[in-house]
């Protein structure tokens, strides 16, 4: 660890003056941390913690989106409607396969990816551009452009299996057991360049002295990965996966527009309901009932995942 | 914390009534006067149409001007609830009149029923304008609407020895056998895109006395017997039965279906009428097409109807004005060129009569046209919980039927239990 | 086995780029196809004959260049003030334990999970009172607000990735604790913040649903509204304009993603060791 430092002269002793009462250093820290922080604050506090709070708030109010709105407050009333809603619940089981499966996926390849793009192969620029392209694509077009990809009769991946003498006529966002797996590929496509990008920094701050040190040990390739790159990246990837879970679980246009939840309801996401009893029924409270329900059920999720990360650092640290 | 919340809500309240009041309070009493004329547009032809009529305006009024601003259809229904709520609407929206109608309810449109001239009311039909009558009120002028019509392969109807229906009305029952007489080798009889089907279903149930919902607002009954059930079970034997429905087009939208149609891999579609003018576009060069005459159940034509719509925001300054522009932008030759660019049907005779006057048979316009005086109101337009029940309910509900997952009673039983569910 | 090893790391490459880039692909192959190639069944990445005009189509329309411009104002800014504001802030909330710490984190995913369709009403209203509807600043503070919990995430799990023995090694040479994070934490985050440049950079730039609310003036639109009205009622899409128009808007993202990638790598790092 010491040997990527700057060479440094170890001794406390050379700055006697400074040497202060822990509790007056603890007091300049804390003072440095809030000047750091901040800056941050402001924006948030007016464009984000405040709307978040009238959001929370209304789930709390029969709030409807009418000229001259007139509300009361109907405490639990919204929570014990919503627990009823078996429509709702039934979304919210196809919400969770759907985030946990996209965000696992997306891992999964984007690791492999960064490695890749990481492990000094020709032509490394230009890869790493076009790995990112699912970001270029505007969000516009990127529905649009799948359905025409997974087209039945008109699509060219139904014609490329086809020239391979494999069936080509699978209705992939139409049939009953395809429709999920297909729009969670495009989910995957989509998280992709975010989860690499990330990894691939993730990698490059890997000081490569480690890799060469354990190299000297004699660890192979599969022990070092597992001895070296991934507790250093692990901070890392708990971070990218607690965000691409909410991000994952909190999408619903996408798949909107590539099945409108269909066929018969297979790729219906909780998230839409929020969105049509807010905007279309415009029973903006009981909405946001359920979107205080989502972020108490992600949170305690997130909450227990952290927690095992955290632990696991822990137990590593002392280990 | 519940005192806290309560006057939070209530800050709310009061932030949007001021904030509503201070942005009806700007122009000023001096200078012309600018109306802000929301429209959607995407058709490049539309939108000059558009240009030009408010370019005639502009000209005609220097006390009012009109700048258009432009909006796209997707996400547009976001951008009016913003805008409603967040009191900073257009003074004249364009939209539609299914999703006009929540924003009606909700107390933000300008009654329009006094400042409607005589002449423009009697130009309607009937069951156009009940569609943007809310509570007795008219909250829209009508512009443009659609219709479901069958287009039909000349080539392949003749081949199959069928004799290509003419007249003012063709039953379901012909579009059945011509369907079943044209299916043969790798042709089916008929490709109809119905990936969302309960538009489809809902649109053309008039037809067969369904009428779906009775009532407005949070007070709506929904009935689902046989006159709701009758084309859902029709398309199911054409599948089924008959197998004379292409498969693969039950899942694809309107306008992927269209392909096989073109490809010849289908005899006849049903489509949106305003597909003629792509037909005529985007058809292969020899392709002999036709627009057969408008689908009439045992009740009759009708098809329910939801026209584009004009409408005024309640909060502008400037409600009358903008009800002269909007006279005037659905003056006959007006409404005639708008709709003539967008291949849709005008919501008043006259345009409706200029138009078949003008484009005569070319690519079937006065078969469309016709159809123009069949339109009726449909009940699910003044329900609330409609978009929400469509979305969650009858559109899975009915994709599970099509694809035979489930039967008729079960359908039935999922439409009304669903409904219960979500307005309980 | 090992000469093996390089060949199967080419064929992987090879098998992402395809699966990664093949949407763009398709995408260019539909911005020259004429409207009825485009609705016929016929599967061909090269066009049976070459439809320049979509590209015609596209610029002809109203305000796409211009709103090209607005984008890339807004991304730049909004990407710029997220790392000035998110680097210290995201330090402070990796090293540091206790109340600060907590309430950052809780605030950060809870922002994240809450639905944006029940924030955006009281945004805007908040924004209108201040008189920042419909203006490009309100947008980018917004882009900054909402992209600041994911920077501040990020930022804070590569300071976490940074060992503290280097940190209190440098403060040990006598450096403050401002000369520690420049000379040390810093560089060696500059990974991490190109990574989290590029995010706040392309969601700024592709974002819809704020932009589509906020911004009522035609002369404000970003690229993605713009490129949203080329999508008509019942799915009446002008498909070849509007592949032409997002290969267009593709450019720049691309163009940016080439000069940002070589900062990702470690060129930087090493440099900033020896310093």
């Amino acid at each position: 660890m010491t040997a990527v430092t700057s060479p440094r002269p170890p001794t406390p002793a050379s700055r006697p003056g400074r040497r202060r009462g822990p509790s007056g250093l603890d007091r300049a820290r804390r003072r440095e941390a809030a000047a750091l922080v901040m800056p941050s604050l402001l924006p948030i506090l007016v464009l984000s913690v405040a709307p978040l709070l009238m959001g929370v708030l209304l789930a709390f109010t029969d709030a409807e989106l009418v000229r001259q709105p007139d509300y009361q407050f109907v405490g639990a009333d919204n929570f014990t409607r919503l627990a009823g809603n078996s429509l709702f619940w039934d979304s919210f089981r196809i919400g969770m396969t759907w985030a946990i499966a996209v965000t696992l996926l997306q891992l999964v390849a984007a690791l492999g990816l960064a490695l890749l793009l990481n492990s000094g192969l020709r032509l490394q620029s230009l890869t790493r551009v076009l790995a990112l392209i699912p970001w270029a694509m505007p969000p516009v077009v990127v529905a649009i452009m799948w359905k025409m990809i997974y087209s039945p009769n008109a699509g060219p991946l139904n014609a490329f299996l086809g020239s391979l003498g494999l069936p080509d006529d699978i209705n992939w966002l139409a049939d009953f057991s395809t429709a999920l797996p297909a729009v969670i590929v495009v989910g995957v496509w989509v998280g992709m360049p975010q989860t690499t990008v990330t990894l691939l920094a993730g990698l490059q701050q890997i000081p490569p002295e480690l890799n060469e040190a354990a190299s000297m040990d004699g660890a192979g390739a599969w022990r070092r990965f597992w001895a070296v790159t991934m507790p250093s990246l692990r901070p890392i990837v708990t971070s990218i996966t607690s965000l691409n879970f909410i991000w994952n679980f909190n999408s619903f246009s996408l798949v909107y527009v590539l099945t409108e939840g269909g066929p018969g309801g297979r790729t219906m996401l909780p998230m839409l309901f929020t969105y049509l009893e807010a905007f279309k029924n415009r029973n903006i409270g009981y909405a946001a009932a359920m979107g205080v329900v989502l972020v108490v059920v992600v949170v305690l999720l997130l909450a227990v995942y952290l927690r095992s990360q955290f632990r696991d650092d822990r137990a590593e640290k002392k280990g | 914390m519940k005192t806290r919340g309560v006057s939070i809500a209530a800050c709310l309240t009061i932030t949007t009534a001021l904030l509503a009041s201070c942005g009806s309070g700007d122009a000023g009493d001096d200078g012309p006067v600018t109306l802000k004329f929301q429209a959607l547009s995407d058709q490049p032809a539309a939108i000059a149409a558009t240009e030009s009529i408010v370019e005639d305006w502009n000209a005609e009024h220097p006390d009012v001007q009109v700048e258009i601003v432009p909006a796209g259809w997707d996400g547009v229904y976001d951008k009016l609830i913003t805008q409603f709520n967040g009191g900073a609407a257009p003074d004249v929206i364009h939209y539609e009149a299914a999703s006009i109608v929540s924003f009606a309810r909700d107390g933000y449109l300008a009654d329009l029923t006094d400042l409607m001239s005589d002449e423009r009311r009697a130009d309607i039909p009937e069951g156009i304008l009940d569609s943007v009558t809310v509570d007795d009120q008219v909250i829209a002028y009508p512009t443009e609407l659609q219709s479901y019509v069958v287009f039909a392969n000349r080539t392949l109807l003749e081949d199959a020895g069928v004799e290509v229906p003419t007249g003012d009305t063709m039953t379901w029952d012909e579009l059945r056998e011509i369907a079943r007489a044209t299916t043969k080798g790798d042709v089916y009889g008929l490709g109809w895109g119905l990936s969302s089907p309960t538009a489809a279903f809902m649109s053309l149930a008039p037809g067969f006395g369904g009428t779906y919902m009775e009532g407005t607002g949070e007070d709506v009954t929904l009935t689902v017997g046989e006159g709701e059930m009758a084309l859902p079970e029709l398309v199911h034997d054409m599948a089924y039965e008959d197998r004379s429905i292409l498969p693969v087009t039950m899942t694809q939208s309107g306008s992927e279906a269209i392909a096989s149609f073109y490809a010849g891999q289908t005899a006849m579609t049903v489509q949106g009428s305003y597909q003629a003018a792509n037909i005529a576009k985007d058809a292969p060069k020899d392709f002999d097409w036709v627009a057969l005459p408008p689908l009439a159940g045992p009740e009759g034509p009708q098809q329910a109807a939801n026209p584009q719509t004009l409408s005024v925001n309640i909060d502008s300054s400037h409600v009358e004005e903008s009800a002269e522009f909007i006279e005037f932008f659905t003056q006959t030759e007006n409404l005639a060129a708008l709709n003539e660019a967008d291949a849709l049907i005008p919501a008043t005779t006259s345009a409706q009569e200029a138009l078949t006057e003008k484009l005569g048979d070319e690519n079937g316009w006065s078969t469309i046209l016709a159809s123009g005086q069949n339109f009726t109101a449909a009940p699910y337009l003044f329900a609330d919980s409609y978009a929400q029940w469509k979305d969650t309910v009858a559109t899975p509900a009915y994709q599970r039927y099509l694809a035979q997952e489930t039967d008729e009673a079960e359908l039935a039983e999922q439409l009304t239990s669903g409904w219960d569910e979500i307005t309980q | 086995m090992r000469v093996l090893v390089r060949p199967a790391q080419y064929v992987a490459l090879a098998c992402y780029i395809v699966f990664l880039g093949f949407p763009l692909l398709w995408l260019v192959s539909a911005s020259v196809k004429s409207s009825a190639e485009l609705n016929s069944l016929v599967v061909n990445l090269l066009p049976q004959e070459w439809h320049w005009n979509n590209y015609a189509e596209a610029l002809a329309r109203q305000g796409l260049v211009s709103s090209a411009g607005n984008s890339a104002i807004v991304a730049l800014v909004s990407t710029a003030l997220v790392i000035l504001i998110a680097l210290p802030a995201s330090y402070v909330l990796a090293r540091l334990k206790g109340a600060i710490r907590a309430a950052g984190v809780g605030w950060i995913l809870v922002s994240q999970v809450f639905p944006v369709i029940l924030v955006v009403l009281p945004l805007f209203l908040i924004l209108r009172t201040i008189g920042l509807t419909d203006s490009l600043l309100g947008l980018i503070l917004v882009h900054t607000t909402y992209t600041m919990p994911f920077a501040l995430w990020m930022l804070q799990g590569y300071v976490a990735a940074i060992p503290v023995d280097l940190e209190e090694a440098g403060a040990m040479d006598g450096g403050s604790r401002l000369v520690v994070l420049r000379r040390i934490v810093f560089p060696l985050l500059a990974p991490g913040v190109v990574a989290t440049a590029m995010f706040s950079f392309v969601s700024s730039w592709n974002e819809f649903f704020f932009a589509l609310v906020l911004l009522q003036s035609p002369e404000n639109y970003t690229l993605p509204i713009t490129l949203s009205t080329f999508i008509g009622g019942e799915g009446k899409v002008a498909l070849g304009p509007l592949a032409a128009g997002s290969v267009l808007a593709a450019i720049p993202s691309i163009v940016f993603f080439s000069i940002m990638q070589k900062k990702l790598t470690g060129g930087l790092l090493a440099g900033a060791v020896k310093g």
